[in-house]
């Protein structure tokens, strides 16, 4: 199998300690073969841009050391160049939710932006989050006690610093996002109306009645949308990130991205470029997330040789509402998961399996009110035991009046496919929610490619630790998108834009050539392997997890990207042809294979990370997982770049 | 009995049905669709017990009849500035009627959780 982990060219190293000069301690260290920048390069680059460049070139040098790159309100197209398909920027923002905005925002004032997204650009996990943002805004809470609370939550294998850090800078930005329009509930006496949510031992989270995430998107969107500096770019998914070495280092140039209106690659250049793409929910068949969520950041960064960290932390939700036992199916599937309440279980809710069998009493003796990580894992089980897909969840037994004025959105939901909840038992099945890893990015959002941040659900700032607390998500996004503007700042001021520097990476080419038939074929073959691909690892790779059965995951995931890739390559597909499932597909196993990979590195139960050979945490494997980059000799389609890295080691 | 648990029904599928203004238009349409669509199945399944699913009917009448019920609970329940609901147990102004969301730890309205 793949490329980037663990088994290239030798034995896992266990427990070795290499710093970099880093808070960060590496857990397990994962041997990368070092790689070699010299790859022939395809002289395949048609778009005849170095020439039109070359022609621009002096006068455009010209202007610009008057200019100072600084465009203040100004007009922006001085500042960025359009030439056919490739733009310059000072910025480039990938992903449109509350990291990627909050940090477009700032970095404005100093420069051009352009944010990437690949749909409209409210769609995000940001959206989707109803509950609120936690902070310390409480005059009898304390920076300490949040701090203890998240430790606690993510097992201890949070990073301190971080914690600290995030903790102490989250009020202000709370504060900034209410300047910026965002409104919160108040209470009566005019102070914001602080809940306090399971982990938290104090009252601090803030929310806009329940649309949290919707409120501060709209917010945040409204003044992107203002801003003259800031171009968005919608229906555009991102493809590769433009790298190239620079002696050991490699360093990030822009991103190839592909118009999915229009079926135009565009090629951005930039001087600083910020990861804020998201999680990876949809490598579950099961998930919250919508259907954006592809892993992209994560896949993109892992091939552009940065470094991956704790991708084995998924948090699922035990009890997502079933699509499968519902009498009347939807139409189409459903995008993201309908996850039930845990009040429906604190009001008496039973669970079941197919049998009719209450298996709770089986694995805590609290049964139903057991810790949610606990109902998860037996949930899980049961459905690997029994090999089913759902269980039952059933509060009929409870008065029909107390059901429906408590729970009218799940009657409601349920009655429109068939099903009354004050009669019968609600079908579920836990479902994939946030990615407590992803690419590793210090205290300033920076990631081991120079120019290139991360921020949000796609970074491991070493925050959540092996579980997330609630509400610190959107906390972590907004603290570490601000975090990232100053270093992002003084990189694009050290930095010159080489105009010729676009013609340095082979372009990719939408397969037109192809023909629709093929294509066809094409289509319906990923969406097939997607769903492979899913139901692997939910068998696989879920809740409850054993060494055999990842290996097995790893066996056979490996064997259905080859069979994926050969069916593509058989049929005329070349290395840099793009579409968006297929480019998404790439990604998915990208990230699936990180998954796996983390989770057959950590010999203990930690947080959300279990496995039955290895049921108790161990104190000396309190360290975080570490993906190195792999090497580009050996590998897939999903683990390469797209295009060829440059010949040249230094950038002009 | 029936009355006030449908009453209930009706002032929280109200707040969905009042559409905030937000970037995703389209969603809380189809919320609002739903919302009278499942009123005019509560008022159904009320009368007839053992039948779960009525088959859409345009039933004029019902409508009428469910839309001023909603009306009339809704100037009930508003009250506070700007008609925003305040929590008489908090003091929340412009919160989420209903049972408190995070009583049981996660962040749930109205059975469905989004966060935890």
């Amino acid at each position: 199998m793949a490329a980037s982990i663990a088994y290239v060219g030798g034995h896992l190293q266990y427990g070795v300690n290499f710093c970099m000069g880093q808070s960060y301690k590496q857990a397990i260290w994962v041997p990368s073969v070092t790689f070699n920048g010299c790859l022939q390069r395809e002289l395949s680059w048609s778009c005849g841009v170095s020439k039109f460049l070359q022609i621009r070139k002096c006068n455009l040098f010209q202007s610009r050391r008057n200019e100072n790159w600084k465009s203040f309100g100004t007009v922006i197209t001085s500042a960025y160049l359009r030439d056919g398909s490739t733009k310059y920027f000072d910025f480039a923002v990938i992903g449109s939710g509350v990291a990627g905005l909050r940090y477009a925002l700032e970095v404005a004032k100093h420069g051009s932006v352009a944010i990437i997204t690949k749909a409209e650009p409210h769609e995000s996990n940001t959206n989707y989050a109803q509950g609120g943002v936690s902070a310390v805004l409480c005059p009898s809470d304390s920076v300490e006690s949040h701090m203890q609370d998240t430790i606690v939550a993510g097992a201890y294998l949070c990073d301190e610093e971080t914690v600290k850090v995030v903790c102490t800078e989250g009020p202000d930005r709370i504060r900034e996002l209410i300047a910026m329009g965002a409104s919160f509930d108040h209470g009566d006496d005019g102070n914001l109306h602080l809940a306090r949510e399971g982990g938290h031992s104090h009252h601090r989270i803030v929310h806009a009645a329940d649309m949290t995430g919707r409120e501060i998107e709209r917010a945040l969107l409204e003044a992107v949308v203002n801003d003259p500096n800031i171009s968005v770019f919608k229906h555009h998914f991102a493809i590769d990130l433009l790298t190239s070495q620079d002696g050991s280092d490699t360093v990030c140039h822009g991103i190839d991205a592909l118009n999915t209106e229009t079926q135009e690659v565009v090629r951005f250049i930039s001087k600083v470029t910020l990861l804020a793409s998201g999680g990876a929910g949809h490598i579950y068949p099961s998930t919250t997330n919508p259907l954006v969520a592809t892993g992209d950041g994560m896949a993109m960064a892992h091939r552009a040789q940065a470094v991956i960290s704790n991708m084995e932390f998924v948090q699922f939700h035990p009890t997502a509402l079933a699509d499968e036992g519902l009498p009347i199916k939807p139409k189409k599937t459903r995008e993201n998961s309908f996850l039930i309440t845990e009040a429906v279980r604190g009001d008496g809710g039973i669970l079941y399996n197919l049998s009719m069998e209450r298996f709770m009493p089986l694995y805590d003796e609290r049964a139903e009110l057991a810790p949610r990580d606990v109902v998860a894992r037996s949930i899980d089980d049961q459905l690997k035991k029994r090999n089913e897909k759902y269980v039952l969840l059933d509060i009929s037994h409870k008065p029909r009046e107390k059901i429906l004025s408590h729970f009218p959105n799940i009657a409601n939901e349920c009655l429109q496919h068939g099903l009354d909840i004050t009669q019968q038992p609600i079908p579920v099945v836990p479902a994939a929610h946030y990615m407590c890893g992803g690419v590793r990015a210090g205290l300033q959002g920076e990631t081991d490619v120079h120019g290139l941040y991360a921020a949000g659900e796609v970074a491991c700032t070493g925050l959540h630790g092996a579980n997330r607390l609630a509400s610190n998500s959107l906390l972590e996004a907004l603290v570490f998108a601000r975090r990232a503007v100053q270093p992002s700042i003084n990189h694009m001021k050290s930095s010159s834009l080489d105009l010729s520097a676009s013609s340095l990476w082979t372009c990719p080419l939408v397969p037109k050539s192809l023909g629709s038939d093929v294509m066809h074929k094409i289509l319906r073959i990923t969406k097939e392997v997607r769903k492979e691909l899913q139901s692997i690892m939910w068998k696989y790779v879920g809740i409850v997890r054993s060494t055999s059965r990842l290996q097995e995951a790893e066996q056979k995931i490996g064997k259905l990207e080859a069979k994926w890739e050969t069916y593509l390559f058989e049929h005329g597909w070349q290395q840099t042809m793009v579409a968006l499932e297929a480019c998404e597909m790439r990604n998915l196993f990208c990230c699936a294979k990180l998954v796996v990979s983390s989770a057959l590195a950590r010999h203990e139960s930690r947080g959300l990370h279990y496995m039955t050979d290895f049921p108790h945490l161990e104190e000396s494997k309190r360290l975080p997982t570490v993906i190195f980059p792999s090497s580009h000799t050996t590998g897939t389609w999903s683990s390469r770049q797209l295009h060829q890295q440059p010949i040249v080691n230094s950038m002009v | 009995m029936a009355k006030t648990s449908l009453s209930r029904l009706f002032a929280s599928l109200s707040e969905h049905s009042i559409a905030k203004p937000s970037f995703t238009g389209s969603r809380s349409e189809s919320v609002t669709r739903s919302a009278y669509n499942s009123v005019t199945r509560f008022v159904c399944s009320s009368a007839q017990e053992t039948q779960l699913i009525r088959e859409e009917r345009s039933n004029e009448g019902d409508r009428e009849a469910a839309k001023e019920n909603l009306e009339s609970v809704n100037n009930e329940e508003d009250e506070g500035e700007d008609g925003d609901h305040v929590n008489k147990e908090t003091g929340e102004v412009g919160g989420p009627k209903g049972p408190e969301p995070t009583r049981y730890g996660d962040w749930e309205r109205n059975g469905r959780c989004s966060d935890f």
